[in-house]
């Protein structure tokens, strides 16, 4: 089983998400078996204003641990990270990075404005 | 920063029998640059099923937004929408995107839009007109037969001296690109904005920038 840890900017309690990568897709939003896929599918909402098509950055996270271990990034993705505010040299965005391999331990931080990106949310 | 709200469907349009534009209605303005889309949420099924559609309208109309869609066969967020009866209420968020255009670039720039991705090119073209300044403008719209080009009596209406734009078939953009923009010159100055649905949008993005087009001057966005 693959694992998941979520820590959240906001402070919530970090998530821990234990799945088996090979029965993705997990729910129909960003690729199968992608952190927006598995993080949905387990009630954590990360937002997806594109609907998980790779058009926006509204589903950025950074990645603290296990980079190596999900799908190398795209140009489209690499293009989109690039207007996305506070990037970093570990940043993808949830709906493009598969987790594939069943050992692999990622630990994901979701900053505060990848959720708080509407206007009144949060407040 | 992008808002939730609740639009009303006031009036569609039909450009074929596949192909519409939905008008709808805000309670306030909505804030957006030209290329920007938002983001519907659906209730399809018992669930709500996330959209985005890019506006079609410019932001000088910012109560009224248009989007243009096609029915996707067996696209449940498609053939809701085109169910939908004049009056119902949307509920959506944005706008989102960085897909955008809001001034000319000083540079000769091209619009390339594949059937509806004319959708974000349409405002960004009337912003470029607004604002040019002096460099050409042009469009090649793709549609399989010219009289598909969606908004065609606009863009006949368009007079600019600096704006020209003509019709290719979508099965024809790869070639017709290398040939005008690879080609044709050694200038690699130019600027792109490309529209379209699919697998040919970041093939035109690869074969730009593989040219010698920098990746920055080719913006794309694929839906």
């Amino acid at each position: 089983m693959a694992k998941l840890r979520v820590q959240f900017e906001s402070g919530e309690p970090e998530r821990v998400i234990d799945f088996d990568p090979a029965r993705a897709p997990f729910q129909h939003d960003g690729r199968p078996g992608s952190i927006l896929d598995v993080l949905l599918a387990h009630g954590i909402h990360l937002e997806h204003a594109c609907g998980g098509n790779c058009a926006c950055t509204t589903c950025h996270v950074v990645v603290k641990k296990g980079m190596e271990r999900l799908s190398a990034s795209e140009d489209a993705e690499d293009d989109l990270l690039d207007k996305a505010p506070g990037l970093t040299p570990t940043s993808r965005l949830g709906c493009q990075a598969v987790i594939e391999d069943p050992d692999a331990e990622i630990v994901v931080w979701i900053p505060k404005y990848t959720i708080n990106q509407i206007s009144g949310h949060g407040s | 920063m992008a808002v939730e709200l609740e639009g009303r469907l006031e009036e569609v349009v039909d450009h074929g029998a596949d192909t519409r534009s939905l008008f709808l209605g805000l309670p306030v303005a909505l804030d957006f640059r030209p290329g920007q889309f938002i983001s519907c949420q659906l209730p399809v099924g018992g669930e709500t099923l996330i959209r985005p559609y890019s506006i079609a309208s410019s932001p000088e109309e910012p109560r009224r937004l248009e989007l243009l869609l096609n029915l996707v066969p067996g696209g449940p967020g498609s053939h809701y929408l085109f169910g939908l009866p004049r009056g119902a209420p949307l509920r959506f968020s944005g706008p989102w995107g960085t897909f955008v255009l809001e001034r000319a670039p000083a540079a000769e720039t091209v619009f390339i839009a594949d059937g509806t991705g004319i959708a974000p090119i349409r405002p960004m073209l009337r912003r470029a007109l607004a604002t040019a300044t002096g460099r050409p403008l042009h469009l090649l719209a793709a549609a399989k037969s010219p009289e598909r080009v969606l908004y065609r009596a606009e863009l006949e209406a368009h007079k600019h001296p600096l704006f020209s734009w003509d019709h290719v078939a979508s099965d024809a953009l790869e070639e017709q690109v290398t040939r005008r923009w690879v080609e044709r010159d050694a200038d690699r100055s130019r600027r792109f904005f490309i529209c379209g649905v699919g697998a040919i949008v970041p093939t035109l993005r690869d074969l730009l920038r593989r040219a010698g087009y920098e990746r920055r001057a080719v913006q794309y966005e694929k839906w």
